[in-house]
């Protein structure tokens, strides 16, 4: 490189516009290049009467808002909804719950902490087809899942897991459960071990239970790191797609149908496009309002904790 | 109060432990019936122990890295087994795609996370605004992305008359997976990069130490566990991802997910032992990833959400 190019180059990288601006040109450079076309793309289709069977999308006859009027009175659609909201809600749940449980009892040093810490991140690194095969393979008639329960209750249990209505359900939300538990379970104890030891420490000095420490100083620290373990499962779980797929292919009839394969049904298996692709404009809209709850709990937390740290940092201090 | 500790922790390990049991059940079936000839993959009452209850075998192994056919005279004996398991190809496109996505993904994201950490680029709101490219369910941008993929390569010969295709290949799949996991790493950099010191930049400035010079020397060494910590999230989460690959490949790109559902509905009657013991060959590099950063991992996953 020529002494001029180089010595040009330095100044342009002592620049603070550099460093704030030229991050952003790749990133929403890609953001817009590959969603920003599929999305209007999205929108053109939902108002076209096209089916896969029916030739190329170009030649498809223009169908206004007809497909919009049909998902609106598809009961299958809303029940999938319904249903989605449910089994990210008891999964999501659960995965908090269990997580936090486990995280409380883990997050301070004792003799095997490593060992269990290592077991417990396991499922989350596993692949979900290979959860889905191995999952099958468990919730068989006669299969493990089963002879254990019998040893456990002493009886003869046959649950049909994956082929019985309730069953099912449960059996996808138990598998989602396994599934993910440790990805709360790690941010819980993430948020545990990070907080200052400081607050905890003054309230134990000034004699305060182990209960009133927990709801009282440790708690309200944590709960940010809650909301963003709630916020991040459950928008992955709305999208949950992979396990009810591979365990029951939605079935039995409906019973594990959520969104996500409903529309993939109705895309794939019914060849109606322009349908899903209208359908999935709605549910859109219906996310969006969970994607500004969550935004506005998320800037609520953060900016209580910008505006918090450092006074109470002060206030501790000065004690 | 001794009595009370001692008690608690037989409390702790004995809920522990109950947990234990319940993540590693599952993970034991499979490794067990990836040992599993196929008279013992299904039966009742249940084959637990090898060498008691059933004669361990590695024909599974044989057969899915197809070494010498599945029997130990070498010639084929299940009839499904008579296709090649090809999993090396699935091997190769996932590892390919999903190691070049996430350097990338890391490298752009951190980029974008140090700006707005330092001069909050692109204002307040953007990291929320990102974070709603998480929350668009795939599926919904599934076939548009499919009919957006197989029309670019005419805008591309029409426009810049060069020949590019995107449907079915690696970039393709790798430029979508850098997009949906940035989100994630934005966030989790932007928090180890808020905890690093602006002190600490301001004096090796004051010391005459360039900018770049001062991201090499001072930042980068105390977000690099970090980054380590992200980069695993996003590798598991591209080397799970199932539905775009799915949509958007095949024949010539294969990933795991997808190659191994085809196992799952290809065949008549399920291939058990032979789906275990793929299950556990693709399961034990992230698991070891997993345990060489364990230490880092417990300590960088609160999306900065804790502040000292």
């Amino acid at each position: 490189m020529p002494k001029g190019t180089e010595r040009r180059l330095g100044r342009w990288l002592e620049r603070e516009s550099v460093f704030r601006l030229v991050p952003l040109v790749p990133v929403q450079g890609l953001i817009l290049a590959l969603l920003a076309v599929p999305f209007v793309l999205t929108l053109y289709i939902s108002l076209l009467r096209w089916r896969l069977t029916r030739g190329f999308w170009t030649a498809a006859p223009f169908g206004g808002l007809s497909n919009f009027a049909d998902a609106l009175g598809d009961e299958a659609l809303l029940n999938s909804i319904v249903r989605t909201f449910v089994f990210a809600g008891t999964a999501v749940a659960l995965e908090v719950l269990i997580g936090f449980g486990l995280a409380l009892l883990t997050y301070r040093s004792f003799r095997g902490r490593r060992v269990y810490l290592t077991i417990f991140l396991v499922p989350m690194m596993i692949i979900p087809v290979v959860i889905g095969y191995n999952f099958s393979m468990l919730l068989i008639d006669t299969g493990p899942l089963n002879s254990v329960l019998g040893l456990l209750s002493g009886q003869d249990i046959r649950i049909r897991w994956l082929s019985e209505y309730r069953a099912a359900q449960v059996a996808v939300v138990l598998a989602d459960v396994w599934q993910w538990t440790p990805l709360t379970f790690l941010i819980l104890v993430s948020g545990l071990t990070g907080l200052p030891p400081d607050p905890v420490r003054a309230a134990q000095v000034m004699g305060a239970t182990r209960w009133q420490v927990f709801r009282y100083v440790q708690l309200p620290l944590l709960k940010p790191v809650i909301v963003i373990a709630l916020v991040v499962r459950t928008m992955e779980a709305l999208k949950i797609f992979d396990l009810p797929m591979l365990l029951t292919q939605g079935g039995p009839g409906n019973a594990t149908e959520t969104l996500s394969i409903f529309l993939w049904r109705n895309a794939w298996v019914f060849n109606k496009v322009s349908y899903a692709a209208a359908a999935s404009l709605l549910v859109l809209v219906l996310f969006s309002a969970v994607i500004f709850a969550s935004i506005w709990l998320l800037r609520r937390e953060r900016a209580a904790l910008e505006a918090d740290g450092p006074r109470r940092r002060a206030e501790w201090s000065r004690r | 109060m001794t009595r009370r500790r001692a008690a608690f922790g037989v409390f702790r390990h004995v809920v522990l432990s109950a947990w234990t049991l319940i993540v590693l059940f599952p993970v034991a079936w499979m490794v067990l019936t990836s040992f599993k000839d196929a008279g013992d993959w299904v039966s009742w009452p249940t084959r637990w122990f090898p060498f008691l209850d059933f004669e361990p075998t590695l024909l599974n192994y044989r057969q899915i890295f197809y070494i010498g056919g599945t029997t130990a005279s070498g010639e084929l004996r299940r009839e499904a087994s008579e296709q090649a398991y090809a999993i090396w190809k699935g091997v190769v496109d996932s590892g390919v795609i999903v190691t070049i996505a996430s350097l990338a993904s890391l490298v752009l994201g951190a980029a974008l996370a140090y700006a707005i950490s330092r001069f909050r680029t692109g204002g307040r709101n953007y990291p929320y605004t990102i974070l709603t490219v998480r929350m668009l369910p795939p599926i919904v941008i599934a076939i548009p992305m499919l009919i957006y993929y197989t029309s670019l390569p005419e805008f591309f010969r029409a426009v810049f008359n060069v020949r590019v295709a995107f449907f079915d290949t690696y970039h393709g799949l790798i430029l979508l997976y850098i997009v949906t996991t940035l989100p994630y790493v934005i966030w989790m950099m932007l928090a180890f990069i808020d905890a690093v010191p602006r002190e600490l930049e301001h004096a090796a400035r004051l010391m005459g130490a360039t900018r770049l010079t001062t991201l090499r020397v001072v930042v980068f060494p105390l977000v690099a566990s970090g980054m380590a910590v992200t980069l695993l999230f996003v590798f598991i989460l591209n080397w799970s991802e199932f539905l775009l690959a799915l949509t958007l490949t095949q024949p010539n790109v294969l990933t795991l997910p997808v190659l191994l559902n085809k196992f799952q509905s290809a065949v008549e009657g399920r291939l058990y032992g032979p789906q275990a013991a793929i299950g556990t060959v693709v399961t034990l590099p992230v698991v070891v990833f997993g345990l060489l950063i364990q230490k880092h991992l417990v300590k960088g996953f609160s999306f900065g959400m804790i502040r000292r």
